[in-house]
């Protein structure tokens, strides 16, 4: 048994690691030790992460972003009544990743005393940055940090009437660069100074019932959204056109937003031996008040002083309603059926009062008005037989009609469509024998009116995966395929993904332990596309065709070795590499228009991150880890005549113990 | 009468209906041995039972395994005792659905994708060996994942990407890994997508600032939801986009063609004044800065 639980934990650890810290290491007792009435165990890592970067900075930070410092790289806490009549608790689960100084960090917290109360919370942390890319003209940067905390405390967890109460908060903060075009839709454009300022908070409170086999929920939440980023230029700024003659010099715009959802959601449930029914509705009404009021100074493109005022605001709303009525027919043991019927209806509207002020008269007033209705109903019947103990064959029928309305501009009459979808599944499991599993899957499914050139039309997936498992060893395979053909009389669009894959675990021993994996990611899109070239007068170009193919391989390897019980030695590796269409460089054509298409029609890369690390057992309660990753991302093609590769050393240092 | 109250009401008489059904017939009289004799054996599982969560609610090793009286006397004889590990997909799956099918995330599970597959609760829950206590789960939820999931995993190990592998964020924040009600979400796609905030797109979640409304919402975004431009998992391109440079993702639809689009008539062509050989028409969102949707600009220029 202990070989068997060491075999496990060598598999699962094996599979882990793509970040080379927090370790994943045991520390302390496996059981944990007795204080009390209590039983504890703990682990918790404290150490340095370091990083030094070559090349941009910036798309590390956007893909890695990893820095240097001291944090307390994870921890663990669980405590268990050991008698279930604790007097305050009877478990508390901590788990923290991160805190203190890491880009990502989360925490999650589980208390609870038996049947009376559970108490939930998770806290995450997130560095979000954007490199100011050159197919941005080097703006539109961000770098921002994103917080979520998710309370939720249920009382009387395990009777028939819970009652549930919680919060969210999801605030977004920091500062960002965008762009503004000013003082008509063919001046440039002028990078924007923002410091955001997003918040979205959520109450709720609701309860479960359980009464003669039905179960009732009920939940009215009331969701917050406000947003308040100034934003501003000081001074006179330049375009980045050089050869437009808009100069601003002055600009100023407040744009507070706020709005709030709130909304219900009902939910029946009652389920015998021969049939379960669920039963939902839900119901949200978001509405959002805006004002925008902007001035701007400058010159404008043809060389004319303009003052500016423009002042926006009005409001949007959006009701969905939401239904779900399934059955499920356990028609014998080995026959299930379920048909499920949804509703799903967002009507979105809303006006905005337009008001634009130059040189202190006012040129344009108007008030716009949009609608957006999306109706959508679907009815799906999925059946499952069991031939036998290790052979079951599944089929469905799924069935959409979408109805969608629409008022693009104020004074143009409403348009509609209809869209009819429907799609059939056939699938099977075979396990002829314990360790062997074969699951094969298809679809087909038919639109008859989709709503952009690239949407589903007509397509087919397949999909199988074969593994074997027995307690040492797991391999599987597999081949998906999603072809889509939405091509009418005028244009065409075709997409074809094919993804190959096979992986490996092996754990022959306690102190070694293999993984392995490789997919092979292939898609190729073709679409029919029309625009406008030419200096001057622009003349319509159309029978064009934007072709994009993506040939991604990507590998992972592991190996785990226990040196005795002193150490565990981790390697690993992975590489993505996306091979493009073969091409070696961005071919150049004479033609200046498929120059511009065919330099973008593949971007082939490598992405790839070698990592080892040392985990040394001190005493029963301390080891020392250290651990180095290898960041190395390179782009084939100069895209733009611009490079984002970098290489970036990082490592960790830590010590890991339980007290 | 309000369609409110009258959808609740026929789910009453719909759920009063199924409820009427006749009880299971009786089986024989169990022969139930007790706690103290299944430690005599399993003293490893024994020993940290008062963990579990099931400690708290069943009675005891046998709420869920059954009598043990054959298996006792039989001296261990697994086929006489409830063996999960010896119990077909759907077997496992009523088991557990005895006492787990009320809950309203779990709804759905009869036609889930998982379920099809015969990917049942034991197939990712360790009841006595769980690695992560909270959920009971056999190994940290993203490798768990991984072990069927292969080429998301690849997706997740691209330049651009959800910190998953780091720990922020967690599969299950967008899937539902026992179904889900969306099948309303996307017409052909059946990832189990979670909905966030009652109803809308798990994207949404996160990412508050894109939810609107706005009173110029980008049509796409809301009829074919986030995935028409963003692959959600990861991409060798920046923002997670389809493609690695922004005008052809936007020319793809906007070809003014066919009866696609909200008037039926094309997604509409840019205008005249749009040279693409001109660098700064290649850059679509530089302009169009309020690309997800706006409140005064129909061209989302502000």
């Amino acid at each position: 048994m202990r070989a068997l639980i060491l075999i496990c934990v060598s598999l699962s650890s094996a599979m882990a690691q793509q970040v080379v810290a927090p370790t994943s290491a045991d520390v302390g007792p496996r059981r944990g030790e007795n204080m009390g009435d209590y039983n504890v165990v703990n682990s918790f890592e404290f150490g340095y992460r370091y990083s030094l970067i070559g090349g941009d900075l910036g798309k590390y930070r956007s893909d890695v972003n990893y820095g240097n410092g001291v944090r307390l790289l994870a921890s663990s806490l669980t405590v268990n009544s050991r008698d279930g009549k604790g007097r305050i608790f009877d478990e508390i689960v901590l788990t923290t990743l991160g805190l203190g100084n890491d880009p990502y960090q989360s925490a999650v917290l589980r208390v609870q005393k038996n049947r009376l109360y559970r108490y939930d919370l998770l806290w995450r942390l997130n560095e979000f940055y954007n490199p100011g890319l050159t197919i941005a003209a080097g703006q539109h940067l961000m770098d921002t940090r994103r917080r979520w905390q998710d309370h939720d405390l249920t009382l009387f967890p395990q009777s028939k009437v819970r009652l549930r109460a919680g919060y969210s908060r999801n605030t977004e903060t920091g500062p960002a660069l965008s762009t503004i075009q000013l003082f008509d839709d063919r001046s440039d454009e002028f990078p924007l100074f923002t410091n955001v300022r997003r918040e979205f908070n959520e109450y709720r409170v609701g309860a479960d019932v359980e009464l003669h086999h039905f179960k009732l929920t009920v939940l009215r939440r009331w969701e917050f959204f406000k947003e308040d980023t100034p934003v501003s230029i000081n001074g006179a700024e330049s375009g980045n056109n050089p050869n437009d003659l808009t100069v601003l010099t002055q600009f100023h715009r407040s744009e507070p937003y706020h709005g709030e959802t709130p909304s219900w959601l009902v939910n029946l449930y009652t389920g015998r031996r021969y049939l379960a029914v669920n039963g939902r509705f839900t119901y949200s009404g978001g509405r959002r008040n805006f004002i925008q009021d902007e001035t701007a100074f400058g010159i404008t493109r043809l060389g004319v002083a303009d003052n500016r005022q423009t002042l926006v605001f009005g409001d949007a709303r959006r009701p969905v309603v939401t239904g779900d009525l399934a059955f499920s027919v356990l028609a014998t043991d080995k026959l299930t059926i379920t048909n499920n019927t949804s509703f799903h209806n967002t009507r979105i509207d809303g006006n905005s009062s337009f008001q634009q002020f130059d040189n202190f008269t006012q040129t344009r007033h108007f008030i716009n008005f949009q609608f957006l209705g999306i109706r959508l109903i679907t009815n799906s019947t999925d059946a499952q037989l069991r031939l036998s103990r290790g052979l079951s064959l599944f089929a469905g029928y799924h069935y959409s009609t979408r109805l969608i309305r629409s008022i693009e501009f104020a004074g143009l009459p409403l348009a509609s469509q209809t869209n009819h979808l429907h799609s059939g599944v056939a699938g099977v499991n075979w396990n002829p024998v314990k360790p062997l599993r074969v699951h094969l899957e298809g679809e087909v499914g038919r639109n008859d009116q989709p709503f952009t050139p690239i949407a589903e039309r007509n397509y087919h997936a397949l999909s199988t995966r074969v593994q074997y498992r027995v307690s040492k060893l797991q391999l599987s395979t597999g081949y998906q395929q999603r072809y889509n053909n939405n091509s009418i009389s005028l244009t065409a669009f075709g997409s074809c993904a094919r993804n190959y894959f096979a992986d490996a675990s092996w754990a022959p021993n306690g102190w070694f332990s293999f993984d392995a994996a490789y997919s092979r990611l292939h898609l190729d899109t073709l679409g029919g596309i029309a625009f406008f070239a030419g200096f001057g007068r622009a003349n319509l170009v159309g029978n064009q065709q934007s072709l994009y193919l993506s040939n991604i391989h990507s590998t992972h390897l592991g190996a785990r070795f226990a040196l005795g019980k002193l150490a565990d030695l981790y390697l690993g590796f992975s590489l993505t590499r996306d091979t493009g269409d073969g091409r070696a460089t961005a071919s150049q054509s004479p033609n200046p228009i498929q120059n511009v298409l065919t330099g973008v029609q593949t971007f082939p890369l490598s992405f790839g991150t070698p990592l080892a690390r040392l985990s040394v057992r001190i005493n029963e309660k301390l080891r020392w880890n250290a651990g180095y990753q290898f960041y190395r991302y390179h782009e084939y093609f100069h895209l733009f005549n611009f490079d984002q590769n970098y290489r970036a050393n990082t490592g960790y240092t830590s010590l890991l113990w339980s007290f | 009468m309000n369609p409110a109250i009258r959808l609740s009401l026929m789910l009453v008489v719909v759920t009063s209906l199924a409820s009427a059904q006749s009880p299971a017939p009786d089986k024989a009289p169990p022969k139930f041995v007790g706690n103290t004799v299944c430690k005599t054996c399993h003293p490893d599982v024994s020993l940290n039972f008062y963990k579990n969560p099931h400690y708290k609610n069943s009675a005891g090793c046998e709420g869920c395994h059954g009598p043990g009286g054959a298996h006792v006397e039989s001296h261990g004889n697994k086929t006489l005792i409830r063996a999960y590990s010896l119990m077909s997909p759907p077997q496992v799956l009523n088991a557990c659905l005895t006492c787990h099918s009320r809950d309203m995330p779990r709804a759905n599970i009869r036609r889930s994708s998982h379920t099809e597959a015969d990917v049942v609760c034991t197939s990712c829950h360790s009841i006595h060996k769980s690695a992560v206590p909270k959920f009971l789960l056999a190994k940290v939820q993203r490798d768990l994942c991984y072990t069927c999931h292969t080429t998301v995993r690849a997706q997740f190990e691209m330049p651009s990407k959800h910190r998953v592998n780091e720990g922020t964020i967690q599969c299950t924040d967008c899937h539902n890994p026992h179904g889900t009600f969306a099948a309303t979400w996307r017409m052909g796609s059946r990832p189990m997508v979670n909905q966030a905030l009652n109803n809308e797109e798990p994207c949404l979640g996160c990412h508050s600032d894109k939810r609107g409304p706005f009173t110029f919402e980008h049509a796409s975004v809301r009829v074919d939801g986030c995935e028409t431009c963003h692959s959600a998992h990861g991409s060798p391109n920046a923002r997670l986009l389809r493609r690695p440079v922004v005008f052809t993702l936007c020319l793809e639809c906007h070809n003014g063609a066919g009866t696609f689009g909200r008037r039926n008539d094309g997604v509409p062509l840019q205008t005249p004044s749009h040279n693409l050989l001109d660098p700064r028409y290649q850059r679509c969102t530089v302009c169009h800065v309020r690309i997800h949707g706006s409140n005064s600009n129909q061209y989302f220029l502000r």
